[in-house]
């Protein structure tokens, strides 16, 4: 069970990882300009992933390992 | 801000590195790691984000990005110390990096909260709504004598000044708002854009 529920925890903590990254990296953009867009981006993009790929990251440590 | 990059730059390469090398978690370093990789240190990047965009938000440059701002922008380099925005700007009453904000925010206790609900609106009607013309702009509300004594109260050169004081309580009735800093006769030539045209400019301060 425990080994069976690492593969679906590992794939999740890589999805987090690349949320998070995608995230952070689209907030490095938004800081080459200083317009209302950047903002907006940094809004509308970068916050949403950053936090989802935190919660997942969570999830991952939460979530009940799949059934047998 | 080169630190707040470089800080942000080594969480990425840490976030992706633990996504990549996920099995690194089923030790217990890599679980810590998991932890201040995928959530503490996104958390307090994110937090970095919000502060530095939050700052930018307030510059003048900010402001004055979209197009139907330009000629506000122009007033204050009006040569002409009638202009209350020129008079402040010129002669560095007000930071010029932040001028717009400075006399634009609420000296409230959810001032800046308001200011930025305005901004958002602002973008909304910039991008997906009818932008109007410089001169159609008015404010939401008649200016509020408070954003002015944000400075100027107990101010010797505002106490002292004999227009001031020239019926009895008007200064209290300028402290109240109850008689506008704008109203006619006092400082009543702020941005007047529809005349901006005709102006000539300070060449300073670039």
């Amino acid at each position: 069970m425990e080994m069976k529920s690492r593969p679906v925890m590992e794939k999740r903590l890589r999805w987090a990882g690349l949320l998070i990254g995608v995230g952070l990296v689209t907030q490095e953009i938004t800081f080459i300009w200083i317009h209302p867009l950047a903002f907006i981006a940094f809004a509308a993009i970068s916050c949403p992933l950053v936090i989802a790929g935190i919660l997942l990251f969570l999830y991952s440590l939460v979530s009940p390992p799949p059934a047998a | 801000m080169t630190l707040e990059l470089a800080f942000v730059v080594i969480v990425i390469v840490l976030a992706i590195l633990v996504g990549l090398r996920a099995e690194l978690t089923r030790a217990r370093g890599g679980k810590i790691l998991a932890f201040i990789a995928l959530f503490i240190l996104p958390i307090l990047s994110l937090n970095l984000g919000v502060s530095e965009h939050m700052e930018r938000a307030t510059s003048t440059q900010f402001c004055l990005s979209c197009h139907v701002m330009h000629d506000f922008g122009q007033s204050l380099y009006v040569d002409d110390p009638s202009y209350l925005p020129a008079a402040h700007f010129q002669n560095s009453l007000v930071p010029r990096d932040h001028a717009c904000y400075t006399c634009h925010t609420d000296y409230t206790m959810f001032g800046t909260v308001h200011a930025k609900f305005r901004g958002l609106r602002h973008i909304y009607v910039q991008y997906l709504g009818t932008v109007p013309q410089p001169a159609e702009i008015k404010l939401y509300v008649p200016f509020n004598n408070r954003e002015c004594l944000h400075c100027h109260a107990a101010m010797r050169a505002f106490e002292e000044e004999p227009k001031h004081s020239k019926t009895p309580g008007m200064m209290s009735r300028i402290t109240s708002n109850q008689l506008s800093c704008m109203s006619s006769h006092c400082h009543d030539v702020v941005h007047n854009v529809a005349t901006i045209k005709d102006a000539t400019f300070w060449k300073g301060g670039q």
